[in-house]
């Protein structure tokens, strides 16, 4: 029987890839899909504050949980025009050089002939039982970041959402680096020698507070999805490197009220979940530019006078930003181990950037548990060294526990820099170099 | 003529006001208010445009013990207030300096005298056994002759041995009077029919009697203890050292880093049997504080290349250590305070005293059948004689080597070696000695309990792995290492001790777990160790009167398990640590709750408390050694003038070593409460 459907699977995988194979509007499409003119609401333009009193008029571009916050008064939603992230050119290019040659294989996690650029630009059909799979490639092997990049620094803060008080705050580094797939910086296209085989790297340092600071973490993401990812943390209080267990990844992270599964919006393996494309829709996502946003006055000063988002609305857990009207592919995921403690995640991944940017994420029992928000910047309104990247800057995060009524914010400074993100600062051994 | 000379208790004042001012200069000179003013005075060092960051820390640490062995309430046994500061700052070149200073005042010598202080201890009382009875002996109480229970000069003369150098009462009560005394070992177990002995427990300077430094430790006036970091090594410098990472061909790196540092190596927690390069101050607080708070830095060079991935490992870095410091040992305690592991400091400054003024030991002279008198022994006849401590010496210095890799499949593991000086003293018996009965000197006595303090050299070699299986969703970690030139206490060699190789590991498994009664969005931590030691050639057999040979258990394994939850964002976090000696059947629960009120306060309250009993921790006291043959052979002996140990034994000295750190805490249950403050 088991293998009966394996068959069946690779059949499909044959079968199902030529039906949806991609041609060189379908990429012009999926990096351009405002050439043609921005999508609109009627009653909806620059300008507009969707708020408590007219959320009933505007809930169609809502997705369920921001619908939610706004309708019980916790924030305001400010509308921007909806403007076009043009991608780094030579992902683009990638992608039209390897247009077709990404498959999925049998299993969700399988992928084979993937070289770079953006693997399945064809626009997903619900039709297509893998569209939910290739979405997720998509955003897997996106650029988010780039090839590096560092949040220099990262400030988090735990907030009551009801009192507002402001619990904790963490100051970090975070720093990224793709070993593999790499389009713009040298080395390109991988790191090398890499016989680990290590697609990714996410390296973070606490600088503050008292009890957090000196800690280390090391996530080091497999280019076989199906493996494992290593991840080591130093803790300052101990002078060692502490290997994580998996589950530590779906653990809150720091006490924060994400896990590291959470970062950049889903920080997992592919093979962890079953993805299902539920639809294409225009709803308000957090995408602007950061120098025109108003800025936090609040903060700890910066050397170049770069300043971070403002926060506000209930307990200081929304980002003070305005929001564009824009095309977003909706994916369930639904984690494989019944043990996990999410049920399932609802991402709003943009279409033209393919970065998750709104997610509702479910507990056990099936009930929204939070709301998460990863705001972006257009990198030519942002610090002068990003100006021109072609990478959307996450700017501003905003992670809501509805259910205990509890928040974690972030602010950032992203720098596409990679004198920043030395490869050797990527390697166990470099935490315990640490203080 | 009028004298100009100070007295010692005002020599002791005066050391307490300079610590004392001290610091409050470093308190004042580094603490919120000055730390602005302190960043901005700092020097430049070099050309940097990045400021000094300064960070500014309190702690107090009070705890409180209840009753030991003897019944009597041990009060409050620690107020630590600690003052420390971090600093770093951005040097030219890539350097980077860190530095870490720490002062601390421990108030328990001044608030719990009777404990800890100037009128710790008291007069005490030994024991003899008569026909099978015991019976209470005075310490330096009178010979048989004079109708006491006590074998003393008069005694022995008695005998006809005229020349003989035991003391009587007055003699012995004038050379060390019976005040500010604790039997040996009595916070944890009786006397019990073995041997025992006086041990002076009041700072040095109120009682200089078996004083003197095994390293550190033993040789400390008030002020000494109450302002541990203010010394001849400067502690208070706990950290200062500048690192570097230069950037070679091919993305490699030399990472390098100079000055007073910790060097860590392994992967296991509690147990150190990688991490071994820095001693440990077990003063401070016993086994229970974090090793990085009682690592004790030493002036290290440290250099390790990283060479990056290759064809085979992911990840590939030697690194050389050289420990050029000037020797130190271990902390462990000195007698008369709060934190003395494995009571070993009592017993230090005991036999110390035993040699330098001669003292009671109860039950020693096997007179007849079944009566073992106290006795009075004279100064320069057993105890412990000379300590010595390595002085500096390139010779003396320590090195070691280490790589350390990742392989392609994740499993990081690293290979160590590492030549260096035992942190624990080992005891050399069989010492030059008056004999007691005769008068005759010699320079050896094989079986004789006398003693020269000896730190050997020890070479290690061995290595550590950690992997995450997901299929158990745990993360499991491996140490072990063999090590060459460690010594051991052995009855059965002339000189009490014997050198054995061991084998130490340790296999560690952390495993966070739901427990929806704690949480249902935030695991809660199990991470479970065993550590198996095992001594090779390890020597022990029966004998007359019982086993004879190495206390130390040939195989032993301890457990621990500590279970830690994670509340209200992580600012409320209750853990257990449990420890289990299995061997010495003993075992340990700290439960303690931490709450992070705001970034910069903290409280943690909590306790140790220990589950067990001594029944297992008797072992031979080479009362029946005989090195003084015939006198010293016990009653009826078959071989009157041959040394060797017949295997009568009690508590002391040894069953400390099979009682480990945790039973030979047995009594000392503790509650505490801890502050601490960033400014």
């Amino acid at each position: 029987m088991k293998t009966s459907f394996t068959a069946v699977a690779m059949v499909c995988g044959l079968l199902c890839g030529a039906a949806f194979a991609s041609t060189e509007a379908d990429v012009e499409a999926s990096f351009r899909p405002y050439k043609s003119g921005v999508p609109s609401f009627p009653g909806l333009t620059p300008g507009t504050v969707v708020s408590k009193a007219n959320v009933e008029q505007f809930k169609e571009v809502l997705d369920e949980g921001l619908y939610t916050m706004v309708k019980n008064g916790w924030t305001e939603l400010k509308v921007g025009a909806t403007t076009s992230f043009e991608m780094e050119p030579n992902y683009v290019e990638a992608t039209r050089k390897n247009i077709n040659k990404a498959k999925l294989g049998a299993t969700t996690g399988e992928i084979t002939g993937f070289l770079a650029g953006r693997p399945f630009p064809e626009e997903p059909s619900l039709s297509d039982p893998q569209a939910g799979d290739k979405i997720a490639w998509n955003y897997k092997y996106g650029i988010n970041w780039g090839d590096n990049a560092a949040i220099y620094p990262f400030y988090w803060k735990y907030r009551n959402l009801t009192t507002g008080q402001v619990e904790r705050q963490i100051k970090f580094n975070f720093h990224f680096l793709n070993f593999q797939h790499r389009v713009r910086h040298e080395p390109i296209p991988a790191v090398v020698p890499n016989p680990a085989n290590l697609f990714r790297g996410i390296y973070v340092n606490v600088l503050e507070p008292q009890d957090l600071k000196y800690t280390q973490l090391l996530i080091q993401i497999n280019g076989d999805d199906t493996k494992l990812s290593d991840a080591y943390l130093y803790l300052g209080f101990q002078r060692r490197v502490r290997r994580l267990a998996t589950a530590q990844t779906t653990d809150a992270f720091l006490g924060s009220d994400l896990m590291i599964e959470d970062f950049e919006g889903y920080n997992g393996r592919i093979s962890d979940m079953k993805w299902t494309y539920k639809g294409t829709k225009n709803i308000l996502m957090p995408y602007y530019n950061h120098n025109d946003q108003k800025l936090a006055t609040d903060m700890p000063p910066e050397a170049d006078g770069y300043k971070f988002i403002n926060f506000g609305g209930l307990g200081g857990c929304f980002p003070d930003i305005t929001w564009q009207l824009r095309k977003v592919y909706v994916v369930e995921a639904s984690p494989v181990n019944p043990s996990h403690p999410v049920s399932k995640r609802v991402f709003h991944i943009d279409a033209q950037v393919y970065n998750i940017n709104r997610t509702l994420i479910y507990d056990r029992k099936g009930e929204l548990w939070k709301s998460w928000t990863i705001g972006k910047s257009h990198p030519d309104h942002h610090l002068p060294i990003n100006k021109g990247s072609g990478i959307a800057i996450d700017d501003s995060f905003s992670m809501v526990d509805v259910q205990s009524k509890h928040c974690t914010t972030g602010q950032f400074k992203g720098q596409i820099d990679p004198k920043l993100n030395p490869p050797s600062l990527f390697q166990v051994q470099n935490l315990r170099g640490g203080d | 003529m009028k004298s100009n000379r100070i007295s010692p208790e005002m020599h002791s004042r005066i050391r307490r006001a300079i610590k004392a001012a001290a610091l409050l200069c470093f308190a004042s000179a580094f603490g919120p208010v000055g730390a602005q003013n302190a960043a901005n005075n700092l020097p430049d060092l070099g050309e940097i445009k990045d400021p000094w960051e300064l960070d500014f820390y309190f702690e107090n640490d009070t705890r409180v013990r209840g009753k030991d062995a003897t019944g009597s309430t041990v009060g409050l046994s620690k107020f630590r207030n600690t003052g420390q500061i971090d600093a770093t700052k951005n040097l030219s070149g890539g350097w980077v300096f860190h530095g870490i200073l720490r002062g601390t005042f421990d108030g328990v010598h001044h608030l719990n005298p009777d404990e800890y202080g100037a009128k710790a201890g008291g007069a005490i009382t030994l024991q003899s056994t008569a026909g099978g009875t015991r019976l209470p002996a005075a310490y330096g109480g009178l010979g048989a002759s004079s109708g006491g229970l006590v074998v003393d000069h008069d005694t022995v003369a008695g005998l006809g041995l005229v020349n003989n150098k035991f003391l009587n009462s007055s003699a012995l009560l004038a050379a060390s009077p019976n005040q500010g005394l604790r039997v040996l070992g009595d916070r944890w177990h009786p006397i019990g029919g073995g041997v025992a002995f006086a041990t002076p427990v009041r700072p040095c300077d109120t009682d200089h009697r078996g004083c003197v430094n095994f390293g550190g430790y033993g040789d400390q006036d008030r002020s000494d203890l109450e302002f541990p970091e203010f010394n001849s090594r400067l502690d208070f410098i706990r950290e200062a050292y500048v690192r570097n990472t230069v950037q070679l061909d091919e993305g490699k790196t030399l990472f390098l880093k100079l000055g007073k540092q910790q060097v860590v190596w392994g992967r296991t927690d509690l147990f150190r049997v990688l991490d071994v390069i820095n001693p440990v101050d077990y003063s401070r607080n016993n086994i229970y504080d974090e090793l990085q708070d009682i690592r004790i830095p030493m002036w290290i060079a440290q250099a390790e290349y990283r060479m990056g991935a290759g064809d085979i490992l992911q990840e590939r870095n030697l690194q050389v250590i050289w420990n050029f410091d000037k020797f130190r040992p271990n902390n462990l305690g000195q007698c008369g305070t709060a934190n003395v592991i494995l009571d070993a400091g009592c017993l230090f400054r005991g036999l110390k005293n035993l040699w330098d003024n001669g003292g009671t030991v109860a039950n020693f002279a096997n007179v007849a059948p079944n009566t073992l008198l106290a006795t009075n022994f004279g100064p320069g006849q057993i105890g412990l004689n000379r300590v010595h401590l390595p002085s500096w010496s390139l010779k003396n210095t320590q090195l070691g080597v280490k790589f350390e890799g990742v392989t392609k499949g994740g499993v990081s593991f690293s290979l160590n070696a590492l030549t260096f000086r035992s942190q624990l003293p080992s005891l050399h018996g069989g010492k030059r000695a008056v004999n007691a009965f005769t008068g005759e000197f010699r320079n050896a006595w094989p079986y004789l309990i006398s003693f020269d303090m000896e730190f050997p050299r020890v070479h290690l070699i061995g290595g550590s792995m950690d992997v995450a299986f997901e299929s158990i969703g745990a993360a499991v970690r491996v140490e072990g290492a063999v090590t060459k030139g460690e010594e051991f206490a052995n009855t059965l060699k002339p000189q009490l001790y014997s050198k054995n190789e061991v084998f130490r590991s340790v296999i560690g498994i952390d495993r966070p777990t739901f427990v929806p009664f704690i949480s249902t969005s935030r695991t809660t931590l199990f991470s479970g160790q065993i550590f198996y030691q095992h001594i090779f050639d390890h020597q022990r057999k029966s004998d007359q009167f019982g086993p004879v040979g190495m206390p130390d258990w040939e195989d032993n394994v301890i457990a621990t398990l500590l279970v830690k939850a994670f509340l209200m964002n992580d600012r409320l976090s209750p853990q257990v640590i449990f420890a289990r000696d299995f061997q010495a059947r003993a075992m340990a629960a700290a439960p303690s709750l931490e709450w992070l009120f705001s970034d910069k306060l903290k409280f943690t309250i909590g306790g140790n408390f220990k589950l067990g009993g001594i029944g297992h921790d008797k072992f031979d006291d080479c009362r029946a050694c005989n090195p003084w043959g015939p006198f010293t052979a016990p009653i009826g002996d078959s071989n009157p003038t041959t040394a060797f140990s017949r295997g009568l034994g009690g508590f002391e000295p040894l069953g400390r070593f099979r009682a480990g750190p945790i039973g030979a805490a047995f009594k000392e249950d503790e509650i505490f409460a801890t502050l601490r403050y960033k400014f």
